[in-house]
């Protein structure tokens, strides 16, 4: 997808790859003087799986509140990050940092966890194992359901 | 006696996680905004599958009406605890307890403590309610000191205030409970025993049923709809508990219950 003409609002079924992250790794990263992980390029998804049952690729997984994660998008996208994912509205320095770096912000159905894990084919922790749920892990998915909720222009859903 | 009581309340906590709660399966039905299909689809594959209906299984919150003729071996909190353990020992949830919360944040790996209030009442039997409390409708909890002169319409806009800052946030559409009186910890405590109400349950008084009502109106005229997207309702209900309070003061306190309001109440005959 070119994520310059995506709008506000747009239905998306995404197949790819994304990086699970959340509060802990996140906070995690920024103690490091230089990142260890590449994330040029990556979607980042606000998440935390829970247990894998033996027979999925995964378990239950799904969106967690990105206005939490605001405070790390910055240091995210001088990563290269190209886009991030979760649930709920978010701040206006949000906005901002969309239009400055040309990202996008998409949401995914919340509460709704079993289904979305039937759209994952494979999983694997990258980093950080001992935050369990909360490990950098990555996964590839097909027919995720999102809706853009703030573009690379700055605009959002809630507008 | 023990045995049935665990067996029991572990099934409760089971269902909670797996069935949608019959009483706003109908608002999902019906609901047909963004996201729609995948709401209903969820629901269907969690209780085929036994995946949690949503991968936040909570910290589990006990409310225990315990009468003082039921006799129990152990302390109540010690039985809810190895529940809590087992349970999320052996199903696909999700560990979502840390030991300390604010250096460490390290998991402890079982999903315990339990969070149990007991409440020693008439009797021989055991009642217990329960709520499964996600972190994202759990950090909208709030504590409200008014002074003991507010009026109604300052209540009212204090809440309506809150939800419309953050109820988004929590996954809407919601269960609102609110606790009015008492201390602070009791209007929090009250708050959160007013959401295992089912949704058609009102205050015994009519100047509070009425109050419910009101709120309920007011927030779902916010618009903010499923997910937080304008579209469908925004509140099933309204509950307010209420507790005698000091002259001085008057706490407002204010817990909400996600979309999915997973509650469970057993009781049992000593």
């Amino acid at each position: 997808m070119k994520v310059e003409e995506l709008k506000v609002g747009e239905n998306i079924q995404y197949t790819g790859e994304f990086v699970i992250m959340r509060d802990a790794a996140q906070k995690k990263l920024t103690q490091f003087q230089a990142c260890p992980i590449n994330l040029e390029g990556k979607i980042i998804f606000y998440a935390g799986p829970a247990k894998k049952p033996d027979d999925c690729p995964i378990g239950a997984i799904g969106p967690t509140t990105s206005a939490r994660m605001d405070k790390y998008l910055e240091m995210l996208f001088k990563l290269g990050v190209k886009a991030t994912v979760g649930k709920g509205g978010r701040s206006d320095l949000v906005r901002d940092l969309c239009k400055d770096y040309k990202s996008i912000y998409c949401i995914t159905p919340s509460g709704c966890a079993a289904g979305l894990s039937k759209k994952v084919i494979e999983h694997k922790i990258l980093m950080f194992e001992e935050l369990q749920s909360e490990a950098i892990q990555k996964i590839l998915v097909k027919d995720f359901p999102l809706i853009v909720a703030i573009n690379s222009q700055g605009h959002t859903i809630w507008d | 006696m023990e045995k049935e009581i665990k067996e029991t309340i572990k099934q409760a906590i089971r269902d909670a996680n797996t069935r949608i709660n019959e009483d706003i399966k109908p608002f999902i039905d019906h609901y047909n905004g963004p996201f729609s299909e995948a709401l209903k689809e969820n629901y269907h594959i969690s209780c085929s599958t036994g995946l949690p209906l949503c991968q936040d299984t909570g910290m589990l919150e006990f409310f225990c009406f315990l009468g003082v003729g039921f006799r129990l071996e152990r302390p109540l909190q010690e039985v809810l605890d190895e529940i809590v353990y087992e349970v999320y020992k052996e199903s696909p949830y999700r560990l979502s307890t840390v030991d300390d919360p604010l250096f460490d944040r390290k998991n402890r790996m079982d999903n315990t403590p339990a969070i149990v209030h007991i409440f020693s009442v008439v009797g021989k039997s055991l009642e217990i309610r329960f709520l499964i409390k996600g972190g994202g409708s759990e950090n909208l909890s709030r504590l409200y000191m008014m002074t003991p002169s507010a009026t109604k319409e300052e209540v009212v806009e204090q809440i309506v205030q809150h939800i419309k800052e953050a109820g988004a946030r929590a996954c809407p559409p919601l269960k609102v409970g609110i606790g009015l009186g008492g201390t602070s910890e009791t209007a929090m405590m009250i708050s959160k025993l007013a959401l295992t109400s089912q949704i058609s349950e009102k205050n015994q008084d009519q100047q509070y049923a009425l109050l419910e009502d009101e709120i309920k109106t007011r927030i779902n005229n916010l618009k903010i709809g499923f997910q937080g997207l304008g579209k469908g309702i925004s509140c099933y209900s309204v509950h307010i508990l209420t507790h005698p309070t000091h002259i001085a003061t008057l706490p407002l306190a204010i817990s909400v219950d996600c979309y999915l309001c997973r509650t469970g109440c057993v009781s049992f005959e000593g």
